[in-house]
């Protein structure tokens, strides 16, 4: 094997780290002197573009490579999925200058560049220990940014909470990986495939379900996800808005090559035990996620929750046998980050003016700032999945394929049916944030104007989340010819 | 670049200046009317070089028409095609409509100056003259129709600008609504066409419905009376005709129509869009002058007439060898004839007794209007086409001349308040004598006396009836008569502006009017003593283009005894008309109050005239009554009969609705809301879990674990 190989692939981590470096060393060298606002804008300036120098590396890749037994893997579709982990990121960054920061704006930026590179190992490779020790790197990264407004009790308990359910998830995780390894003396996912074969050894069900809780943490599937409306909702927002995108998309992905490599699932047989064991995470997430989300009045909760709905959509995804709904869950994993990261801005703009996230924050948006309550109607009703916005294709298209993945399945089919029926229900609490923006008077005093730049940022993101909805076949053609070009 | 190929373009200009102006603000006057003016400027380019294109097309090809076609949709098996065409009678046409249109246009920019609708009056402008392009140019019945619609339209919509007058409004309608009925015929003949031939395109390189194949397939279907099928849809067609161009019966709108403003009446009631009747029909002669082959016809002549040229029989030009063989005319003819003649005596004596000033030149137009059916109805196509041509021009001048007058008179119209202007509209007053004598045919010099010639030669040689001819030199010494009326009493004699009694104060004296408005008058009235020349019999250049028979310089033609006898037996007619109403008239100034000097000579006479023939009193007592009695009838059946069954069927819904009502909102409603409570305190309960305390969230994930690992277990045992 050839070291510049190895060096070539792990590029765009490489200068995330280094960028992370930078980042600490400008902060420390250069900003001490300014102004905290002005050192966060300077770290967010370094940090994006250090992140837009990864995703170019990313996007100079070709063709596959499937280094050391799968260690390190680096094929379309990883890629894909990377340039969907670093663009949140990038707008993580973004939102950053907005998020009530106080100090140590250069640590800040280097933790959440740490992440991103946890997170960029963690869906490139196919061996257990790679991706335990990438899942831990980014999950620590994770909770020390929940944390970080350490002038703030509930960050801090928020950043706890996380710390002590994630320690404990992760005591799961290595518990089944162990369990794995004593069973199928391999670490490296497809000899684990092969040696499992259709075994219904009772020790092998607790390892897959300790395995699936692990990962049922990241992805906040019920019963995995009380963490997320406390995290969700006292972490700082650009922390909270990057555990709702990046985070969720690489944790998802390295889920589906787990169960769809590791524990049998090629073989297309339905009744894996671990079918039913998403099956039910999904349905309980679906139904629980959209009757709790009902009666939220802080957005923030009620983004969580909705997030838990959405894990439960695209656990579908993942339920399709063989690899039939990978590009239909890659591509409602790429909606489902810009969607959600575009509305954690939204919520950022307003609880910078008004102190607080509650609805009656937004009443009246749309008079003193049409553009944002525009974009905020967009991801909504994106969310909900309203034609002709994005989040109406991805549903569309992943239920779709996974009925077509599995005919007559009536597993499939009543986790369908169930999710469309839950969807209708959660238009409900979506519509309600949307009243508040427009039909609502505004609340008290005029509050300040919005600023214009972030607006912009926005107003991107909701265009892009309009075309894709209104011409899909770009980004399906993508998806699509970057699986079948992958070895997933 | 071909100007045929880019034919397409002359209707664009207009048509897109319409459409910009339309979108304009009100205050935009200035870019409205420069867009109208433009865009007919652009036309009348693209007109000159069509017609530039048509000379040599003439030269080379004589008797050709080109044509370009192309699919419009298509309707199962069958493509609807749309097409345009160029041949002289076209080129003319289009000529004359830009260069006049564009005068006018210029023209209004002074008359309109004080109206607040500027920028609308120059939109309708603008579509009127894209509509009448495109009708000149198109080579499918069902395309021309679109834009003679249109046409209407634009006419309704410009006689009711001012639609805040009720008279201007009611007026609107009644040329909406009169034409509409020759329009109806006209639908119908072009539905039978299409049924009887399969195509609507005119040429269509042998497959077209003006070509011998279709005709003679129509010559060959006979109908119920007795008619061809050629005969019949000729008449329907005609019909259209008679609407459009103001024929009687249907001619009534037309002096109405007046209550637009006048440029209005110059450009679309006096010059352009009235002869779109008198076009129709030289556009469809060869249909029209069809005669089945078992009447002794020279068939060859006839087939090669429709197969070739577009417009007419060689024979039938107004040269002196038209009765040599007496040729069988189609009853199609005839009836164009004889309504021709008709409307043009009658309108004619009605205008002598009219006392407003555009009125009189209405009554004129339907009257020269007759005279071109006459014309294209016993000398073909050339014939009526020349008439047109040169009363174009000089009826527009006379129009505007009579536009120029009411705008110096301070909104006068009534002639016998006016009197003594040639001192005060010195320009005005010679343009006006200009186009009067020009319409009137004073011989020689004046475009009207060569046209209404050569109709009087083509009546004089017509072999069914003589009749004709001597009714045409009826009306023109009526025309002579009248028009010297309304020159006498308008420009000579004593001034009695402000003596009427509507007048209790004596206004400002009048005035000449702007250069904008006086010089389109001169270039108007140099085009109608010019014009003439065109189509003598010395050199009859216009009917030689036309017919695409060539023509040549022969001043001994002029000489020939006939000729000669025609010339002089019209210009002494003429001269006994103008000295007639000098004599009645000009020679010494009536004074207001006075009853006509008619109406002292013969009061039955004068106030049958003066009434118009008691033809809208006819019309109320008959069409409009018996319409209004079948509207009441049909409002009692709508009102007793329909609507007990409408008020039988409400009753009916209402109970069901109620019926409904009770199920929705106790049945559906109540277990929909039922369901949403429930949902709404699952929620509740759901997020009571969410308690903050990390010790339960702890101890949930241990039974979600133990739960789950418990079902795998139980499900992989089965």
């Amino acid at each position: 094997m050839n070291y510049l190989d190895f060096f070539a692939t792990l590029l765009p981590e490489t200068t995330l780290v280094l960028t992370a470096l930078a980042v600490l060393l400008v902060d420390a060298a250069g900003l001490r002197e300014l102004k905290t606002a002005h050192r966060i804008l300077g770290a967010s300036l370094v940090s994006l573009l250090g992140c837009a120098l990864s995703v170019a590396f990313v996007c100079m890749g070709h063709g596959s490579s499937y280094l050391l037994d799968g260690i390190l893997i680096n094929d379309p579709l990883t890629r894909l999925i990377k340039v969907a982990i670093l663009i949140p990121g990038m707008f993580t960054c973004l939102l950053t200058p907005g998020s009530r920061l106080r100090a140590h704006p250069g640590e800040y930026f280097c933790i959440l560049l740490l992440a991103m590179t946890g997170l960029l190992l963690l869906v490139s490779s196919e061996n257990l220990l790679v991706i335990f020790l990438s899942l831990e790197l980014a999950s620590m990264c994770l909770y020390i940014l929940a944390a970080f407004n350490t002038t703030d009790a509930r960050s801090i308990e928020a950043g706890l909470k996380y710390f002590l359910f994630g320690g404990i998830s992760a005591a799961f995780t290595l518990f089944g990986f162990s369990l794995i390894y004593g069973l199928t003396g391999s670490i490296d996912l497809r000899p684990i495939a092969g040696a499992l074969g259709q075994s219904t050894d009772p020790l092998l069900m607790v390892a897959v379900v300790m395995v699936i809780a692990g990962f049922g943490f990241k992805i906040a599937a019920v019963p995995f996800h009380l963490w997320a409306p406390d995290v969700y909702e006292a972490a700082p927002l650009s922390s909270a808005a990057f555990i709702a995108s990046g985070s969720k998309v690489a944790s998802f992905y390295v889920l589906a090559r787990v169960v769809i490599t590791g524990l049998g699932g090629t073989t297309g047989v339905p009744g894996s035990q671990w079918m039913t064991l998403l099956a039910i995470l999904a349905g309980s997430s679906m139904v629980l996620g959209n009757l709790a989300a009902l009666t939220q009045t802080s957005v923030r909760r009620l983004l969580a929750f909705s997030a838990v709905a959405n894990a439960g959509y695209m656990l579908i995804g993942v339920l399709a046998p063989g690899s039939g709904g990978l590009p239909a869950l890659a591509y409602y994993l790429i909606l489902y980050s810009i969607t959600a990261i575009g509305a954690f801005g939204v919520v950022a703009l307003v609880e910078a003016r008004a102190g607080h996230d509650r609805l009656d924050a937004f009443s009246g948006l749309c008079r003193n700032s049409p553009v944002t309550a525009f974009c905020l109607m967009v991801f909504l009703l994106s969310l909900a999945g309203i034609p002709p916005l994005g989040g109406f294709f991805a549903k569309f298209y992943l239920f779709a394929a996974a009925l077509r993945a599995s005919p007559g399945d009536p597993l499939i089919l009543s986790l369908v049916v169930l999710a469309i029926a839950s969807s209708a229900v959660s238009l409900y609490y979506y519509l309600r944030v949307l009243k508040e923006v427009y039909v609502r008077p505004v609340a008290g005093a005029e509050p300040a104007p919005i600023p214009d730049l972030p607006v912009i940022g926005l107003f991107i993101l909701a265009i892009a989340v309009i075309l894709l909805g209104s011409f899909p076949q770009w980004l399906v053609h993508a998806v699509e010819s970057a699986q079948a070009a992958s070895s997933f | 670049m071909n100007a045929f190929a880019i034919l397409w373009m002359v209707p664009l200009f207009p048509l897109l200046a319409a459409g910009v102006s339309a979108l304009l603000p009100r205050k935009a006057r200035k870019p409205a009317a420069g867009l109208a003016i433009g865009a007919m400027a652009c036309s009348l380019t693209l007109s000159l070089m069509a017609l530039a294109n048509a000379l040599n097309q003439a030269q080379s090809s004589p008797g050709t028409v080109q044509t370009w076609n192309f699919p419009w949709f298509q309707i199962g098996e069958t493509w609807v095609r749309l097409g345009w065409l160029l041949d002289p009678l076209t080129a003319l046409m289009l000529v004359m409509v830009c260069f006049v249109g564009l005068l006018i246009f210029i023209y209004s920019v002074g008359y309109m100056a004080h109206d607040s609708n500027f920028t609308r009056f120059f939109c309708f402008l603008s579509l009127f003259a894209a509509a009448m392009l495109g009708l000149l140019i198109s080579n499918s019945l069902l395309l021309l129709f679109i834009c003679w619609e249109l046409v209407g339209l634009t006419s309704y919509l410009l006689i009711g600008f001012w639609f805040h007058k009720p008279s201007a409004a009611a007026a609107a309608k009644k040329a909406f609504i009169t034409t509409r009925i020759g329009d109806m015929a006209f639908l119908l003949g072009i539905v039978w066409l299409y049924s009887a031939t399969g195509t609507l395109l005119f040429y269509d390189h042998g497959a077209g419905c003006l070509e011998a194949g279709a005709i003679g397939e129509l010559l060959r279907t006979v109908t119920h009376p007795g008619m061809t099928a050629a005969t019949a849809i000729s008449l329907l067609i005609f019909l259209g005709a008679v609407g459009k161009s103001g024929q009687f019966p249907l001619h009534t709108w037309l002096p109405d129509a007046m209550e637009g403003p006048t440029p209005v009446s110059a450009l679309i009631h006096a010059a352009t869009m009235v002869a779109a009747g008198v076009f129709l029909v030289a556009r469809v002669y060869p249909l029209m002058a069809a005669v089945p082959d078992s009447q002794a016809v020279p068939v060859q002549e006839v087939m090669h007439a429709s197969a070739t040229a577009p417009a007419g029989e060689a024979a039938h030009a107004p040269s002196h060898h038209a009765a040599a063989n007496a040729p069988v005319v189609s009853t199609a003819l005839k009836v164009v004839t004889w309504t021709g003649i008709l409307t043009a005596i009658m309108a004619a004596g009605i205008a002598i007794a009219q006392n407003d000033i555009k009125r009189i030149l209405a009554y004129s137009t339907v009257s020269q209007l007759g005279f071109m059916m006459m014309g294209i109805g016993t000398g073909g196509v050339a014939v009526g086409m020349f008439h047109l041509i040169t009363h174009a021009f000089f009826k527009a001048l006379l129009f505007m001349g009579a536009g120029s007058v009411i705008h110096g008179c301070h909104e006068e119209q009534d002639i016998r308040l006016m009197g003594g202007l040639r001192k005060f509209m010195p320009v005005t007053f010679l343009t006006y004598a200009i186009g009067m004598m020009a319409l009137s045919g004073v011989p020689l010099f004046f475009s009207g006396f060569w046209s209404k010639d050569a109709i009087l030669h083509a009546a004089h040689g017509w072999a069914p009836s003589t009749a004709p001819f001597y009714l045409g030199l009826l009306g023109a010494l009526l025309t002579a008569f009248y028009m010297t009326r309304q020159v006498c009493l308008v420009f000579f004699g004593a001034p009695r502006l402000g003596t009427g009694a509507q007048h209790g104060h004596t206004p400002e004296p009048p005035h000449e009017s702007p250069a904008v408005m006086v010089v389109p008058l001169m270039l108007l009235a140099a085009c109608a003593l010019l014009l003439g020349f065109l189509g003598t019999p010395a050199w009859p250049w216009f009917q030689g283009f036309i017919n695409g028979s060539g023509s040549h310089l022969d001043m001994g033609e002029l000489w020939a005894a006939e000729n000669l006898r025609m010339m002089g037996l019209s210009a002494l007619v003429v001269l006994l008309g103008v000295t007639l109403g000098w004599w009645y008239y000009g020679r010494t100034s009536p004074v207001v109050g006075e009853p006509d000097p008619l109406l002292r000579i013969s009061p039955d006479i004068y106030s049958l005239l003066e009434n118009k023939g008691y033809l809208d009193q006819v019309y109320e007592a008959t069409v409009v009554r018996g319409h209004a009695a079948w509207a009441a009838g049909c409002a009692w059946a709508d009102i007793w009969l329909w609507g007990s069954l409408v008020d039988a069927t409400r009753y009916a819904t209402l109970g069901l609705s109620w019926c409904n009502r009770l199920i929705d909102e106790f049945l559906v409603n109540g277990l929909f809301d039922r369901f949403s409570e429930g949902l709404r305190i699952c929620g509740g309960t759901t997020s009571r879990w969410q308690n903050g305390r990390i010790q339960f969230y702890l101890r949930f994930i241990g039974a979600g674990f133990v739960l789950l690992t418990l079902v795998l277990i139980w499900r992989s045992r089965e």
